[in-house]
């Protein structure tokens, strides 16, 4: 069977080439209103644009005060809130410290012992997956495992050109079961298993996936469902939903 | 396509937002949102809005709000801080229009020679490109036109007061400085500036050259975050669940179903190719 599968996905790359590199990486939302990517910082200057300036001449004070300085119609009724509940801080940031990221991930009754990296964005807008069979990918913009809100999004691949890879054991998870995720100063989380689905690229509700706001959860993604050649790309993403424990 | 879904969520959170209230629901679609940034020097003021004593004792290198305010015309005055009310403004009266949906900051900073004056910036609320961070520059500083140099690089040149720049760049810690215009000899900086992803920062070049006193004030907006595209979490089709054992097919329409189908078979159709 193994043999077999090699030789297919040899003969299947002959014929589809270039589409098999492609893999699953065609973004099923990407359309007109993509945004544009890949353009270094310096390239993206725009012109300066001259601010909207003030309506009335600044700077010189009434020289002939009356309590109502313009003739304006009367403005809205104020609603504003008294000086003292109007935060006023320093105009300056503090850069918070990162989180402590995510190094591994187990999953019991699977194959699934990985090393986690930190991953990003890629080029054509999907979330960076790790190439290494090792590995699965932190999307490090996103809260990271242990973090009091929003979902920590970890994925991984399902399968390379020559094997399947442990992560095809996601979709068989059974809820209950509790998931360890370590982290980079050896702290240990677990989370349980609430849900695993199937669910359709083209549907794939990316802001409720990677939200980053709400009760804390771990999201564990992959690729499922049936392979269409067309797309070189996978119909599904299984998404393993965990609770913190 | 990415468009249309968030249409539809915004469809759906409006729809949960009326069915809890539909006084808030509207109230919220009618806010806009303003920002004030006092930049400058040596000056402790009050800020009115429409006559009311908004901002009391407010000094340089604050920054207040964001303050949600119905859309709408305001008139901003700032006076002295001792100043019984807001006839004897010293910058201003400013008239300004919130529209809704809006993001403003009004700015309360010296001109390019050195007069107390104000400026009304709107600020670009829009989503960052998923992986991105979003910078914009403003120059309130009484200072010839300057460039804003990260790492040293110039990345926005020849920046006059009261312009402003905004570019997308790669989120992490940058060191920013400014320069004047054709100089890399900075007369702010370098300092750290932290750009998180998905969020807005902008940076105000503010105080006076001469007076020896130009700093850099920051304000940052966050939530604008894009969310990736896709999650490419396959390479080969190797791992691919057959329609045959694969349940889920089932609560499939019919056309996805023969589409199903139809992949099966090529599948089928390679896999003779691959024994043979």
């Amino acid at each position: 069977m193994h043999e077999q599968r090699k030789s297919f996905a040899l003969t299947a790359a002959s014929i589809a080439a270039g589409v098999l590199t492609i893999c699953c990486s065609v973004s099923l939302w990407s359309g007109p209103t993509a945004p544009q990517r890949g353009i270094t910082a310096a390239a993206e200057v725009v012109s300066p644009r001259e601010a909207v300036g003030p309506a009335s001449p600044p700077v010189v004070p009434e020289a002939n005060p009356t309590r109502k300085p313009t003739g304006a119609p009367a403005p809205p009724a104020p609603v504003l809130p008294p000086p003292e509940k109007i935060p006023v801080r320093p105009a300056r940031v503090d850069a918070e410290p990162p989180p402590v990221p995510p190094v591994s991930l187990d999953i019991p009754n699977t194959s699934i012992s990985v090393n986690i990296v930190e991953v990003g964005v890629d080029k054509n807008d999907a979330m960076e997956i790790p190439n290494s069979f090792w590995e699965a990918g932190w999307y490090r913009y996103g809260p990271a495992p242990g973090s009091e809100s929003g979902n920590a999004v970890i994925a991984g691949h399902v399968d390379s050109q020559t094997e399947v890879l442990p992560f095809a054991q996601l979709r068989a998870v059974v809820p209950g079961t509790v998931i360890t995720v370590g982290l980079a100063d050896g702290r240990a989380l677990r989370y349980e298993v609430t849900e695993v689905r199937n669910v359709p690229k083209a549907t794939l509700n990316g802001s409720e996936v990677f939200r980053r706001d709400g009760p804390a959860q771990l999201k564990i993604i992959t690729c499922g469902g049936k392979w269409l050649p067309e797309k070189g790309d996978y119909e599904d993403n299984v998404v393993l939903t965990a609770l913190p424990l | 396509m990415r468009r249309s879904l968030y249409t539809v969520g915004t469809v759906l959170v409006m729809g949960a937002a009326a069915m809890a209230g539909p006084a808030s629901a509207a109230e919220t679609e009618s806010q806009a949102s303003l920002s004030v940034l006092h930049a400058v020097p040596d000056l402790t003021v009050d800020v009115y809005v429409n006559g009311a004593l908004t901002l009391d004792d407010f000094t340089p290198g604050q920054l207040a709000g964001p303050l949600p305010l119905p859309a709408g015309n305001y008139q901003l005055a700032v006076t002295a801080a001792d100043a019984p009310d807001a006839s004897a403004p010293v910058i201003g009266p400013v008239d300004v229009t919130l529209e809704a949906g809006g993001n403003y900051t009004a700015t309360a900073n010296l001109d390019a020679a050195g007069n107390p004056t104000a400026n009304f910036y709107t600020n670009d609320v829009s989503p960052v490109e998923a992986g991105k961070a979003r910078l914009t520059v403003r120059h309130v500083a009484a200072a010839p036109a300057v460039d804003v140099l990260a790492g040293g690089a110039p990345i926005v040149p020849n920046l006059s007061n009261p312009g402003e720049a905004s570019l997308s760049t790669a989120p992490g810690t940058v060191s920013a400085a400014v320069a004047a215009a054709g100089t890399t000899e900075p007369v702010i900086g370098p300092a750290d500036l932290n750009l998180a992803e998905g969020t807005s920062t902008i940076v105000y070049a503010w105080g006076s050259l001469e007076g020896g006193n130009l700093a850099l004030a920051t304000q940052v907006i966050e939530g604008l975050q894009s969310t990736p595209g896709a999650v490419p979490g396959g390479q080969s089709g190797l791992a691919a669940q057959s329609a045959d054992n694969d349940g889920a097919a089932l609560g499939l329409g019919l056309g996805a179903l023969l589409l199903g189908l139809l992949g099966g078979a090529v599948v089928v159709n390679r896999r003779r190719t691959a024994r043979a």
